[in-house]
């Protein structure tokens, strides 16, 4: 139990460096942040409206003073208001979070479902026909960025073949059915990066795990092929799998901000980036602490997923 | 050619091609990129435009090669930024330790803390998307990479001989780190650049496909592809074009990397057969019968021979191996690692792995021939009828099973309809049988909690669990404890005693052999060199191999000679006798032709032409 409790100790601990960092990335740029957010292309801004941007986002404030009522902010769940249409930023990260996870969690499934059998067989077969188109297969994937699969799988099923729709939303509720069709080709656009790593990385821990002397026990007690498999192979061959799934973390929530573009999937995404472009700073701000947090949310259960399978962990 | 210098090649061939037009494009006489002609819009190929227009009006194929240009230059010049800091940090981190260590090498957790493409956006949104912008994140992205590479190769060069030395001769700091270490860090660094270099061509583009990396008019792919998004349906070439360049320069830059990486460490780059794992089949000779005079013996192996393929060819670890062992009786096999001890073992079992298998011979195990035996019949004998105890009980034990579900699913897989509570409390009682104490709270436990006694006595349980007739034990008190040591020959001694098991047990030790064994199989370079019962081989040794094997044992008053020279290896075993090179009594006729087992008394065997000649010396001398 008390390496839970440790563990978790950390993850808020990284919470709070992520938010202190977000917060001091404006202090770190030189000169002052409210010109330069109101600059574009070298036209000097409206003095006017720099001292009122200074005076929104509290900059004349003394900096251990915005630094405490930003942090009260945080842990309130207040982020602040757009710059854009003074909406509360919370409001619209509640409103989103969730189609953003479903599409990770999506990608993530078929990640898993299609990688870690497929890495098996790989590594049962090596060197087999298989194998080598599934290993090239996965070159390809890791190769292909996720937004030009994801504009490919547009052009091929959307454009050519109109099976499905090029991209948008309905929500589960209203029609599921369709609510599922426009998930599927951005959940694949997600999954394919994961999918090759997933199969590398199973495909290497299961040849590893084959060669060890337990396998060699399981065998020698006269289990079946299927249960030296299940139980003994493929068992610990996960653990390393979900280390490299934790670290993959970040680029599949990276992902998450272009295949959401590519198809319009209306997530956290959406408002990051026209944000982005807005220079609404305190929007960017609350959306990327939101996918920072997340991020060090899903590293760790992924940690305490890994104790779960692996004993030796627990005793560390 | 190496293999590995192939996949090393192309890829690199590939990569320097690229960066070589990016490189050449102003050279190249190509269309201006960025040069408007609106009524060309969406142009096919046409002359001058290969690739036809974009849907400005815009060269295609110019518009590509000048992409390559400015993806490149961002990746070239983050990378070398991150490369240049990086190895200063990661070096001053791993040299003065303390307080720099931190600064340097914890602070670059916290990038670590971001996904990469979020930390882009949020210093895009303050700064205003360009390349600039782009340098500055991206190398600060790669930053932690080439720290932390930099820094462990500093601390393992600190503790190097060499940098010792030099560190003693009083050189500074600095020319420390600039000689000696540098050179080792040069080759992981330069694989931590190229998967930088990788990286960021795919981060650039997906920014700029974002609109927030490259600022148009530029080209550059991730904006080609956005644009052709647009036009999609009229001209889905537009769209491929850009596509298929990104892939390919990623491709070929990660097959580089992982060229270099393999480069970098020998040991994933060695040549790897090709073996099916599960579905071995055994070639199907006709086995010889059963020898008829000794109808009462558990195992009766004859004639084993075992074949590996290697890349130089067939190799034969063990050659005409015969033995038999008996109900209640304790076999030893004994010799020197490379005397093919371990591998008759495992073919008896069928556990040699996929590239050896038996090539001659049988192993007839209650009136069946173990070595030709189908897998799911052999399986059933495996755990069974016959058991296996190995040599190191860590990693022969599953670190992620409790050790009582370990031995639960032994029972399990031989008798049906036992359930898991009942098999449960049966391993609790082997546990107890085997001398765990506590072993209600013992069988909870997992391996790692275990000594190694105690986990060698659960391997012990696991293998008697369903009453073998014969138990196989592989050096299974080799990697244990002095003190450990008898306790486990003790317990083994007394299952066999209480079970009538017969017991082979496989040493290199002879004061093991003549401690637990009844009979002893002498066995060197793949054969029996003699065998026969303990008390006649211990006092009379037949093989100047046995003789030398004895005199090896420190035993009170005579110190360990030691027997000059080594086995063997399996593609160079000599035509004649195999232990010729190192045999005092060697001679010429020795080397001819191979010895064959002779008989020698009452349940003695020995391989050698000069044994009569040289006991008969021996006895002479004593007299
Ligand atoms: S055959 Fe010759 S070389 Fe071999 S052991 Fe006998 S005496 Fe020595």
């Amino acid at each position: 139990m008390g390496w839970v409790a440790r563990r978790i100790g950390v993850s808020l601990l990284l919470v709070w460096i992520v938010a202190s960092i977000v917060f001091l990335a404006i202090h770190l740029v030189p000169g002052d942040p409210a010109e330069l957010l109101l600059s574009s292309g070298g036209v000097a801004p409206d003095p006017g409206a720099v001292a009122e941007l200074r005076d929104r986002l509290g900059l004349n404030l003394p900096l251990a003073q915005q630094y405490v009522s930003f942090l009260s902010g945080v842990v309130r769940g207040d982020l602040g208001t757009s710059l854009v249409d003074e909406y509360p930023v919370l409001d619209e990260i509640l409103l989103r979070l969730p189609r953003t996870l479903e599409l990770i969690a999506a990608g993530a499934l078929i990640a898993v479902l299609v990688g870690i059998p497929a890495g098996t067989l790989a590594a049962l077969r090596r060197g087999s026909a298989f194998d080598r188109i599934a290993s090239g297969v996965a070159a390809l994937l890791l190769a292909v960025p996720v937004f030009v699969v994801g504009t490919l799988l547009v052009l091929v099923f959307a454009q050519i073949l109109r099976w499905m729709p090029a991209g948008g939303y309905v929500p589960l509720a209203e029609d599921p059915w369709r609510h599922l069709t426009l998930l599927a080709l951005p959940a694949l656009a997600i999954g394919k990066g994961l999918v090759a790593v997933v199969f590398r990385m199973t495909r290497a821990s299961v040849l590893d795990a084959l060669s060890r002397d337990f396998v060699r026990t399981a065998r020698a007690k006269g289990l079946s092929p299927s249960r030296v498999l299940m139980r003994h192979v493929v068992r610990n061959a996960l653990i390393p799998v979900l280390t490299v799934l934790a670290l993959h973390m970040g680029t599949l929530l990276g992902g998450t901000v272009l295949v959401e573009y590519v198809f319009n999937w209306p997530g956290l995404s959406t408002p990051l980036l026209r944000a982005v472009e807005a220079r609404d700073y305190p929007m960017v701000v609350g959306i990327v602490l939101t996918i920072s947090a997340l991020f060090v949310l899903l590293n760790l259960v992924m940690d305490l997923v890994y104790a779960a399978l692996d004993p030796r962990i627990r005793h560390a | 050619m190496r293999p590995g210098t192939k996949r090393l090649w192309v890829p690199a061939g590939l990569v320097a091609l690229i960066v070589l037009l990016a490189l050449l494009a102003p050279l190249l006489g190509l269309p201006d990129p960025v040069r408007q002609d609106v009524a060309q819009r969406l142009a096919g190929p046409m002359p001058g435009s290969p690739l036809g227009r974009d849907e400005f009006g815009r060269d295609v194929l110019s518009r590509l090669i000048w992409g390559a240009r400015s993806s490149l230059a961002v990746a070239f010049a983050s990378a070398s930024i991150a490369c240049l800091f990086g190895t200063i940090l990661g070096l001053l981190g791993g040299w003065f330790r303390g307080l720099g260590e931190f600064l340097a090498v914890r602070s670059m957790d916290i990038v670590l803390c971001f996904p990469p493409v979020l930390l882009a956006l949020l210093v895009v949104t303050l700064l205003g998307p360009g390349a600039g912008t782009l340098i500055m994140v991206l190398s600060v992205l790669y930053l932690p990479g080439f720290v932390r590479v930099t820094y462990a190769e500093v601390l393992s060069a600190r503790s190097h001989d060499y940098v010792e030395a030099v560190r003693a001769l009083g050189a500074s700091a600095g020319r420390i780190l600039t000689r000696t270490v540098l050179p080792n860090v040069a080759g992981p660094i330069l694989v931590q650049f190229s998967l930088a270099v990788a990286s960021a061509v795919v981060l650039e583009s997906g920014l700029s496909f974002l609109g927030l990396g490259v600022v148009p008019p530029a080209p550059s792919w991730g904006l080609m592809i956005r644009g052709a998004r647009a036009t999609m349906a009229q001209a889905p070439l537009l769209l491929l074009w850009p596509c298929l360049a990104l892939t390919l320069t990623i491709l070929a830059m990660n097959l580089l990397c992982d060229a270099l990486r393999d480069a970098m460490d020998p040991r994933t780059a060695t040549a790897r057969p090709r073996l099916r794992l599960l579905d071995r089949v055994l070639p199907g000779l006709v086995p010889p019968a059963p020898n008829a005079e000794a109808p009462e013996a558990v195992l009766e192996v004859g004639g084993l021979t075992v074949e590996i393929a290697t890349p130089r060819g067939p190799i034969r670890p063990v050659e005409d191996v015969s033995f038999a062992v008996h109900a209640g009786e304790t076999l030893a096999i004994v010799g020197e690692s490379g005397s093919g001890k371990s591998v008759t073992a495992t073919s008896v079992m069928g556990l040699l792995p996929p590239a050896a298998r038996p090539v001659a011979g049988a192993a007839w195990l209650e009136g069946r021939d173990l070595l030709r035996l189908p897998e799911p019949e052999l399986r059933r004998l495996r755990g069974g009828a016959m058991a296996m105890v190995f040599q190191d009980p860590m990693s022969s034990l599953n670190p992620v099973h409790r050790v009582g579900d370990q031995i639960a699913e032994a029972i399990r897989a031989h008798r049906r309809g036992v359930t898991q509570a009942q098999a449960w409390s049966r391993a609790v009682d082997l546990l107890r049988r085997v001398g765990i104490a506590d072993p209600e709270r013992r069988a909870r436990a997992y391996p790692h909690e275990m000594s190694g006694g105690m986990r060698q006595r659960v391997m012990i349980a696991m293998a008697v669990a369903n009453e073998p007739k014969l138990l196989i034990a592989d050096e299974p008190t080799t990697a244990l404890d002095v003190t450990v040591q008898a306790q486990i020959l003790d317990l083994l001694a007394e299952l066999r005693r209480e079970t009538g098991m017969a017991l082979i047990f496989i040493t290199h030790s002879l004061g093991v052999v003549a401690e637990i064994a009844d009979r002893v199989v002498v066995m060197y370079a793949g054969q029996v060199v003699e065998q026969g019962s303990v008390p006649e081989v211990f006092g009379a040794p037949l093989h100047p191999y046995t003789r030398a094997l004895l005199a090896a044992v420190p035993d009170g008053d005579t110190a360990p000679a030691g027997i000059p020279g080594v086995v063997p290896q399996p593609h160079a075993f000599p035509v004649g006798c195999r232990f010729a090179a190192r045999c005092p009594h060697a001679k010429p006729a020795c080397e001819a032709a191979p010895p064959a087992l002779e008989g020698a008394g009452e349940g003695r065997t020995v391989r050698c032409i000069r044994w009569a000649e040289i006991g008969a010396k021996k006895a002479e001398a004593v007299a």
